[in-house]
């Protein structure tokens, strides 16, 4: 059985500095989204514990063949990527299109793994868009997964209650980013990332065509303003209570 | 030339910040009060194969390049000198295992050394001298098939620890220094208490006694009454994991001065504003980056050096450069944290701390400028 990861290539947020507001990209290097780390790492432990295989899919620019590295050291067995550069900030609908496209090429997929949401937009709608287009069950908030021959095990954590389902394989699940600790790679595994097999597909293979205008603009894209408050405070009481009041502690 | 990380590379650097954030960062104070690092930590940093990054992956190493190793080391030291020197004084006596042993040495040693079941030491420093190998004191004497060593040494780091011990003596034939590798441990093998040293604390250092320590024949490295060539390469290779922590103590210090500058507000205002201040921090920046490039380019020229001697002067040139960077930097970094940085409880005291060992460490700043010259005007 394959087990399906779908990670996105995103700036790296750590190295992303706000100036007047607006989001400095410029020279920051890509990375993986944040949950997509625990999608992969949900998918390393079910290939772990079952012996499947794991296959990582991807759209994006031609960086993305480099940047998949960083799941290929973690622990994925493969991976099959569309790259074009016609591919930057493309919205969900082409990217569950392209991914969906792209899982059709593979054979026995059992599990589709996304993460709740990308590390950058956060629009958490390609994953349901995929399970959509392939005609199959999705389960989203996932905080735990078990495999058991053909059928899955999912917890779902929802606002005041857990959720347990079993569901039939093959199936698409959305998981939360603390379903686990993504792991960190050995030396070893890094170097050996680059000589794992890899399945670059480009836009004619899919059979998908990029709209000509993009269906969604930007119109401004700010951080929030973090002004200190500059609360006074006399005692250690008033301060409790500020933060109190603030929401910080004592909820 | 080129001047940028490879993917690998940049994950490799990523992989030991995370590792260091997440693992040693939320003990880093532990580290500094009990002067150990904690098992399960060496342990951590062996599964990442830290301990056998440069070595060929024939005798169990990553074989990841003495540049990577930089990078990785570096990020360690940044947040906790005490794992990162272990570690380089381990890939010190390593590197004279893999440079100069016989294939039985390597296969005994190395592979245990790379998965940091042994943690390897370098012997040269004893009571009577640190720089110079003409005034060594302990003795092998040959007994039929076997060497009987005794002798003290002094500032030993990983003494503590199970591995070999790659120690100079005075064979008793020729007179000369002779490098031979000793198991600890062993029979007639004993160590001193740890030194409570001012800075990097967690790297253990203990006086090593060796009383009729008997090893084979065999475990000769490299050739009777020539032991300089292993004690010269063997300092000049530790010189990279030397460098790699000053380095990750400047970068520690100038990360460190940014936040507080930003933070620390004077009239309302961060003092990032003031002008003085803003000085500093670009003191720092060029201070950090002159000696990264200098880290980096001696890791490089490790993967395939031209010859010993050149390597020696280059390893002698840059250690000087960045161990005198680390110092400065902590200084500024101090000038900018004021009264705090002098307090227990900023990180920057930890830094000033780790960063005055440097220059003394592995040959001191004076022998370094002698091999420079020296090199120069042959
Ligand atoms: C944290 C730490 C870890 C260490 N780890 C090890 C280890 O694992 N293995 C090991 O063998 N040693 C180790 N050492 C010892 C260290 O390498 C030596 O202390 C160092 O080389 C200096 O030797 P010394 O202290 O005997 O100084 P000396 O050689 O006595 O030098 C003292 C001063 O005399 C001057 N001087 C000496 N000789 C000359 C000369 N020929 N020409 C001009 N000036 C000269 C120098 O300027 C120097 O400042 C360690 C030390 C520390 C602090």
């Amino acid at each position: 059985m394959n087990i399906i990861v779908a990670m996105k290539q995103v700036p790296d947020l750590q190295q992303v500095r706000i100036r007047n507001r607006e989001p400095v990209i410029e020279g920051v290097p890509y990375t993986l989204g944040i949950i997509d780390k625990n999608a992969l790492e949900a998918g390393i432990q079910l290939k772990e514990a079952t012996g499947s295989n794991l296959i990582v899919v991807s759209a994006g620019n031609e960086e993305v063949e480099e940047t998949i590295k960083e799941a290929l050291a973690a622990g994925a067995d493969e991976a099959y990527l569309v790259l074009d550069d016609k591919l930057d900030g493309m919205e969900s609908s082409l990217t569950a299109s392209l991914l969906a496209a792209t899982i059709k090429k593979i054979e026995e997929v059992g599990l589709v793994i996304f993460g709740e949401g990308s590390g950058d937009n956060y629009s958490g709608q390609v994953g349901s868009r995929v399970a959509e287009i392939l005609d199959l069950p999705q389960v989203g908030y996932v905080s735990k997964i078990e495999l058991d021959g053909t059928t899955a095990k999912i917890t779902r954590s929802l606002e005041d209650c857990e959720e347990l389902l079993e569901v039939q394989l093959p199936m698409v699940v959305t998981v939360l980013g603390d379903i686990n600790e993504p792991r960190i790679p050995s030396v070893s595994q890094i170097l050996k990332a680059g000589r794992k097999p890899k399945e670059i597909l480009e836009l004619d293979d899919l059979d998908i065509e990029i709209p000509k205008d993009k269906k969604i603009s930007t119109l401004s894209n700010l951080a929030p303003e973090t002004d200190r408050k500059r609360v006074a405070v006399k005692s250690v009481s008033d301060l409790i209570t500020a933060l109190q009041a603030e929401g910080f502690v004592g909820r | 030339m080129q001047f940028t990380l490879t993917k690998e590379q940049a994950l490799i650097q990523k992989m030991a910040r995370d590792y260091a954030e997440q693992n040693i960062a939320p003990i880093a104070e532990q580290i500094e009060k009990e002067n150990r690092v904690p098992d399960e930590i060496l342990k951590g940093l062996a599964e990442l194969d830290l301990f056998g990054m440069a070595m060929p992956e024939a005798y169990g190493g990553a074989d990841a390049g003495y540049d990577s190793y930089v990078l990785a080391m570096e990020q360690i030291a940044r947040v906790s000198c005490g794992p990162a020197m272990a570690i380089s004084a381990h890939s010190l006596g390593l590197s004279a295992i893999s440079n100069f042993g016989t294939e039985e040495q390597k296969q005994k040693y190395m592979p245990k050394s790379c998965k940091g079941e042994y943690i390897t030491s370098f012997a040269f420093t004893e009571p009577g001298t640190g720089s110079d190998p003409k005034q060594i004191t302990s003795t092998a004497v040959r007994e039929g098939d076997h060497y009987i060593i005794n002798g003290t040494k002094r500032f030993i780091t990983n003494a503590n620890y199970p591995g070999p011990l790659v120690v100079f003596v005075k064979d008793s034939v020729s007179g000369k220094p002779t490098a031979f590798i000793i198991d600890k441990f062993c029979e007639g093998y004993s160590i001193s208490e740890p030194w409570e040293k001012l800075g990097w604390h967690g790297g253990v250092l203990c006086d090593v006694y060796m009383q009729n320590v008997k090893i084979p024949l065999e475990n000769l490295l490299g050739e009777l009454g020539n032991g300089y060539p292993v004690l010269q390469y063997g300092i000049a290779f530790g010189k990279i994991g030397m460098n790699s922590v000053a380095l990750g103590t400047t970068l520690a210090a100038f990360e460190e001065s940014v936040k507080y500058a930003k933070e620390k507000t004077h009239r309302g205002e961060p003092i990032a504003k003031f002008q003085a201040i803003q000085l500093k921090i670009a003191d720092l920046a060029m201070k950090y980056e002159v000696s990264r490039w200098m880290a980096y380019r001696l890791g490089s020229l490790a993967n395939k050096p031209k010859s010993p001697a050149d390597f020696a002067k280059e390893a002698a040139l840059s250690k000087v450069v960045i161990a005198e960077n680390a110092m400065a930097a902590a200084r500024i970094a101090m000038d900018i944290h004021g009264s705090y940085g002098l307090m227990a409880d900023y990180k920057v005291a930890r830094i000033y701390r780790d960063a005055i060992m440097g220059p003394q460490v592995e040959g001191v700043i004076d022998m370094q400028k002698l091999i420079v010259a020296g090199a120069i005007l042959a």
